[in-house]
C-alpha cells in the first residue's frame, strides 16, 4: 500500500517535472531586463511592465533581479562568457560601466535613438559612447534614525565617525557585492586618497556593526533598529520621516543608475524603445516615490514634499570613471584584505 | 554465479554513474581545471598563490577554525538531547523527535532572519535582558560575530549529532551497562568504559558530517557573520561570481580555492564514510532500553541532574524554537501608522495567484514550483540512489564473507565511496556555478528551465538518499534473495518481491528527507532559475528586499510547516530508518 503510494507520488513528480520543463518560454517576443532587486521590490518595475506591455501588444517584459546590482552584473558577465545571456537590457550603476567596457557587454547608442534624452542634463551623461543611458540619480550619504540619535550627537565629518561613541553604530554594505558599498568605499578614497584610505578604514572598523551583502539587507537591519546609522541615500527622509540624511564633510557621493542595451540582443529596436519609455515623464515621475531617487528628465515633476525632504548635498563628489576603471580592482582587493584580516 | 550477476549490476550502475559524470564530475572538473591552467597550459601558479598568500591562508584557516568550533558547539547542544531522547519519556516525544530534523532543511536566509529577530542587538533576547537589568546597551553581542556564525551552524547541525548518537545509543544493549553496574563499576566508569565507546562511532560520524556542512556553509557566514568574515566558499563566491575581471585572474583564483576546499572536504568525507562503515558492524540490540518519565514530580525536579536537564531544555528551546517562533510572530504582525498590530494579510498575500514582479510570478506559483521541483528531483534521485546503494551494498557483502580481508576492503570501498559521494563534499554555490556554465553552452543548454533546477536538486540530494539506503541494504539477508532465485524467481522478480519491500521504509524515509532538502535549497536555485521558476526559499529571499518582514516571514512559516508535516508523517512510518 505504502509502496504503491510512494511509487505513484514519484511518477506524478516525474510527470510534472517533465511537463513543466517542456513548457519552454519562447524568446523574441520577450524583453528580458536584468536589474537590481530593489528596483523590483520597491521600484516601478510592475508599473513599467504593465504600461510597456500595453503599448507593445504581444511583447512580454521580464525583470530578472536575483541579487543586488553588482551580483546581477556578475551574472551577466558569467553568462556572456560561457555561451550567451538571455538578457536584452541591463539596469545598473554607472561605476560598473568601465568594467562592462572591458568585457564589451553593452551596445553604444546614438543620442537621436533615444528622443527623450533631449530633456536629460548633459552632466549626467558620463559615458561619451553612451553605452549607459542614465534614468535616475542620487547621492550616497549616511542616514540616521532620528528616534535614536539627537542632532547634537551626530558625526559631522568622516573623522568624527571613528570616535569611540559611535562604536557599532553604523551598518555598511560590502563593496565587493553592492554598488552602494562600492560607492561608499570610493567616497572614502576621494577624501583620504590612495595613501591613507586604508588607514582610515582601519580606524573606522570599530564603528561598523556589520558589513552586509547588499543595500536591502543593510537597510532591513537599520529599520529593525540594529544600528542607528546606515549608508544609504540623501532622499530617504521622503520615504520615512524618521530616517534623515547625515552629510559627512557636507558631501554626498554621486550615484547614477542607467540602462544599457546588451550586445547581441535579438531586439535592439525594442530595447531602445524601452529605454526611451524609461526616460518618459510618466515613468520618471514614478521614480521619486518608488525608487526614492531623483529622475533625470528635467520635464518630470517632483512630488511637493520632495522640496523639503529630498536633500541635495552642498558638495556632491565623485571619482571620475577613468580613474575608477584603472584602480577599482586593486582598491576592492586591498579593502577586502583589510576588513577580513583587520590588517 | 558472482561473475554473471556482477555483469548485470555493472550495467545498472552505469545509470547513476552516467548521471553523476554528466551533471556533476564533468561540470566540476571544468571549473577546477581553470585553477590549474594558465594560457591554456598546465600551471600551478594560482594554486601556489592561494596556498602561500597570507590572506588566503587566513581565509583557509578561518574556514577550518569556524567549522571546528561549530562542530564542537553542535556536539555540546546535540548530545544532551540525544541523552534525553534515549533515557526519558515525555508527551509528544515522537513529534519532538520528528521535528528535530526541521532546522536542517531550512534555507540559511530564513535562519539568518530568525537570528536577527531573536539575537540581534534590537532582538527579543537583548531587549528582554536590557529591560530586566535596566541596561542601555545590548548585553549579548551574538550577531555579526564568530559567535553568531557558530550558533547558527549549531542550530542547523546539532540535530544531526542528536540523531546519529540517539540511533547508536538506542541500539546499545542495556545489559552491558547493567552487568558492569552489578559488578560494582561506578556510573562514571560505566559511561566512560562502556557507553561512550559504544556511541563514539555514531558521535564521530555525525561530527564529521557536521564539520563538512559547516566547512561548506556560505550564506550564514555572509549574512549572520557579515563582510568581516570570509571563508573559502565566500571567497569563491565573491571571486568567481561577483568579481570577474577580463583577465580571469579572480576566476582562476576562485577555481584554485575550490580545489583546495574540495580536497579538504573530501578528506573529511572519507573519514565520515569510514566511521559510517564501522557503525554497521555494531551488535544487534536484544532488549529495548528502559526509559524514565522526564517529569516525575516536584521533588525529582530539584535533583541536580534533573536541574541540568531542565537548564538544557531551556537553552535549547531558546536556540531552536526561538528563531522559528520569532519568524512566526513576525509573519502575523503589521506595522501601521497607529503602531504594530496582529494580521493575517501576509498569508493572504503569499497565497494570491496575482503576479508579483518581485517573485517574477505569483507567490502561490513559487509554492507550487517548490513542490514540483521537489517531487521531480526526488523522482530522479531515488531510483538512481537506490541502484547505486544496492550495488555498493552487494559489492561489500560479496567480499566481506572473507573476514580477514574486511579491513582492506573497507578502506578501499571508502575511497570509492568518497569519490562517489563527492556531491556531499561540494558546496551548493560551487555546484551551481559549475552547472550554470555547463548549462549555458551546448549540448546542455538548460539554464533558466525547470529541468536545470530539478537536475541540480537531484545532484544535491542524491548522496543523502544513498546514505539512507546503504545501511539498510547491507543488513538485508542475502539468503532471502538467493532462496527466491533458487525457487525460480528472476532477478527482477526477486528485486520487486523480496528486496524492495524490505527496504521500503528506508526508501520512503530517504525520499521524504530528500524532498525536504530540495524544498530548502536556495543557492543553486537562485543562480539557475528564472523569475517564473521561483521556489519558496527564493521567494523568501526576494521578499526580504521589501520593506516589511511580513511576507518573507509568512513564506518561511509555510516552508517550515511543509517540512514539519513531512517529518511528522515520516515518524509515523518509522523514520528511524532515516540515518545520516
Amino acid at each position: 500500500m505504502l509502496r504503491r503510494a510512494v511509487l505513484v507520488a514519484l511518477c506524478i513528480g516525474l510527470g510534472l517535472a517533465w511537463g513543466s520543463s517542456s513548457a519552454q518560454i519562447s524568446e523574441g517576443s520577450k524583453l528580458v531586463v536584468y536589474t537590481y532587486e530593489s528596483f523590483v521590490a520597491w521600484g516601478p518595475a510592475k508599473f513599467i511592465k504593465t504600461e510597456f506591455e500595453k503599448q507593445h501588444p504581444g511583447i512580454e517584459v521580464e525583470f530578472v533581479a536575483t541579487g543586488p546590482s553588482r551580483a546581477m552584473f556578475a551574472r551577466l558577465v558569467n553568462e556572456t562568457i560561457s555561451g550567451g545571456t538571455p538578457a536584452d537590457l541591463f539596469l545598473g550603476e554607472v561605476n560598473d560601466v568601465p568594467r562592462a567596457k572591458k568585457f564589451g557587454l553593452f551596445m553604444p547608442l546614438k543620442p537621436e535613438e533615444i528622443p527623450n534624452l533631449r530633456s536629460v542634463p548633459k552632466d549626467l551623461l558620463l559615458d561619451p559612447d553612451l553605452t549607459i543611458v542614465p534614468y535616475e540619480h542620487g547621492f550616497i550619504t549616511l542616514v540616521y534614525d532620528s528616534t535614536k540619535l539627537k542632532p547634537e550627537e551626530l558625526p559631522k565629518t568622516f573623522e568624527d565617525l571613528t570616535k569611540p561613541q559611535y562604536q557599532k553604530k553604523l551598518i555598511v554594505q560590502n563593496a565587493l557585492t553592492s554598488s552602494v558599498g562600492q560607492s561608499f568605499l570610493f567616497w572614502t578614497i576621494y577624501n583620504y586618497g590612495e595613501g591613507k584610505y586604508l588607514d582610515y578604514w582601519r580606524r573606522l572598523l570599530p564603528s561598523i556593526l556589520t558589513i552586509q551583502p547588499g543595500w536591502s539587507a543593510a537597510y532591513k537591519l537599520f529599520t529593525k533598529g540594529e544600528a542607528p546609522m546606515v549608508v544609504s541615500f540623501s532622499t530617504d527622509e521622503c520615504f520615512d520621516a524618521r530616517y534623515k540624511p547625515l552629510l559627512l564633510n557636507s558631501q554626498g557621493y554621486r550615484t547614477i543608475f542607467g540602462a544599457s542595451v546588451i550586445k547581441g540582443t535579438d531586439n535592439p529596436k525594442l530595447a531602445r524603445e524601452f529605454i526611451n519609455f524609461l526616460l518618459s515623464p510618466e515613468v520618471q515621475e514614478k521614480l521619486p516615490d518608488t525608487e526614492v531617487m531623483f529622475p533625470v528628465n528635467s520635464q518630470a515633476q517632483l512630488p511637493d514634499k520632495w522640496r523639503t525632504c529630498a536633500v541635495i548635498p552642498p558638495s556632491p563628489v565623485m571619482i571620475p570613471l577613468d580613474v575608477v576603471s584603472e584602480n577599482a580592482d586593486r582598491w576592492l582587493d586591498e579593502w577586502a584584505r583589510l576588513v577580513v584580516t583587520g590588517r | 554465479v558472482n561473475m554473471r550477476r556482477w555483469g548485470g549490476e555493472q550495467l545498472l550502475l552505469a545509470l547513476p554513474v552516467l548521471f553523476l559524470v554528466v551533471f556533476f564530475y564533468g561540470p566540476i572538473a571544468n571549473l577546477l581545471r581553470e585553477g590549474l591552467t594558465k594560457d591554456g597550459a598546465f600551471s600551478l601558479e594560482f594554486l601556489w598563490a592561494v596556498l602561500t598568500d597570507d590572506y588566503f591562508r587566513h581565509v583557509i584557516l578561518f574556514t577550518l577554525w569556524q567549522a571546528l568550533l561549530s562542530t564542537l558547539a553542535s556536539i555540546a547542544l546535540g548530545l544532551p538531547l540525544a541523552f534525553i531522547l534515549t533515557h526519558y519519556d515525555f508527551p509528544l516525544k515522537r513529534i519532538v523527535r520528528a521535528l528535530t530534523i526541521v532546522p536542517f532543511v531550512l534555507p540559511a536566509i530564513t535562519v539568518a532572519l530568525g537570528f536577527v529577530l531573536l539575537f540581534g542587538r534590537n532582538g527579543y533576547l537583548n531587549q528582554f535582558l536590557m529591560h530586566l537589568f535596566g541596561l542601555s546597551e545590548p548585553p549579548l553581542p551574538i550577531m555579526y560575530s564568530l559567535t553568531g556564525i557558530v550558533l547558527a551552524h549549531a542550530f542547523y547541525n546539532a540535530p544531526i549529532i542528536t540523531r546519529t548518537v540517539h540511533a547508536a545509543w538506542e541500539r546499545l544493549d542495556p545489559r552491558y551497562e547493567e552487568s558492569a553496574r552489578a559488578l560494582g563499576a561506578s556510573r562514571f566508569f560505566v559511561f566512560k568504559d562502556i557507553t561512550l565507546p559504544m556511541i563514539l562511532p555514531g558521535l564521530l560520524s555525525g561530527a564529521a558530517l557536521v564539520f563538512i556542512f559547516c566547512f561548506l556553509s556560505f550564506p550564514i557566514v555572509l549574512s549572520v557573520g557579515g563582510g568581516r568574515f570570509s571563508t573559502i566558499e565566500v571567497e569563491i563566491y565573491t571571486r568567481v561570481v561577483t568579481r570577474l575581471d577580463p583577465q580571469f585572474v579572480n576566476y582562476k583564483i576562485g577555481a584554485a580555492l575550490a580545489l583546495v576546499g574540495l580536497v579538504l572536504s573530501l578528506a573529511v568525507t572519507y573519514l565520515y564514510l569510514r566511521l559510517q562503515g564501522s557503525l554497521a558492524l555494531q551488535t544487534e540490540q536484544l532488549r529495548p532500553r528502559p526509559t524514565a518519565p522526564l517529569f516525575a514530580g516536584v521533588r525529582d525536579l530539584l535533583r541536580p541532574a534533573k536541574l541540568l536537564v531542565w537548564l538544557y531544555v531551556l537553552i535549547s528551546v531558546i536556540l531552536f524554537v526561538g528563531p522559528v517562533a520569532a519568524i512566526v510572530v513576525d509573519s502575523l504582525r503589521e506595522e501601521t501608522a497607529e503602531g504594530a498590530r496582529w494580521t493575517l494579510r501576509w498569508y493572504s498575500y503569499i497565497f494570491t495567484p496575482n503576479y508579483e514582479a518581485l517573485v517574477g510570478d505569483s507567490p502561490l506559483r513559487a509554492i507550487v514550483n517548490s513542490l514540483i521541483f521537489g517531487l521531480g528531483a526526488t523522482a530522479i534521485a531515488v531510483p538512481l540512489g537506490l541502484i547505486f546503494a544496492y550495488v555498493i551494498a552487494r559489492l561489500r557483502l560479496d567480499r566481506s564473507s572473507c573476514r580477514r580481508r574486511r579491513q582492506g576492503v573497507q578502506s578501499r570501498r571508502s575511497l570509492v565511496d568518497t569519490l562517489l559521494m563527492a556531491p556531499l563534499a561540494t558546496s551548493s554555490i560551487v555546484l551551481a556555478f559549475a552547472l550554470l556554465r555547463a548549462f549555458n553552452a551546448p549540448p546542455l543548454r538548460l539554464v533558466g528551465t525547470a529541468t536545470a533546477v530539478i537536475i541540480a536538486h537531484a545532484v544535491i540530494i542524491f548522496p543523502f538518499i544513498v546514505r539512507a539506503l546503504v545501511p539498510i541494504l547491507e543488513s538485508l539477508d542475502v539468503r532471502l534473495t538467493e532462496m527466491a532465485r533458487s525457487l525460480g524467481a528472476g532477478r527482477f522478480r526477486a528485486l520487486r518481491d523480496i528486496e524492495l519491500p524490505l527496504v521500503a521504509t528506508g526508501l520512503i524515509a530517504g525520499a521524504v528527507f530528500a524532498f525536504a532538502l530540495s524544498l530548502g535549497e536556495m543557492s543553486a536555485t537562485l543562480m539557475l532559475a528564472r523569475p517564473g521558476l521561483s521556489t519558496m526559499p527564493v521567494a523568501v529571499y526576494r521578499f526580504l528586499s521589501q520593506h516589511s518582514l511580513g511576507a518573507p516571514s509568512a513564506m518561511s512559516v509555510v516552508m517550515i510547516a511543509v517540512s514539519a508535516i513531512a517529518f511528522i508523517l515520516l515518524e509515523r512510518w518509522g523514520e528511524r530508518a532515516l540515518r545520516f
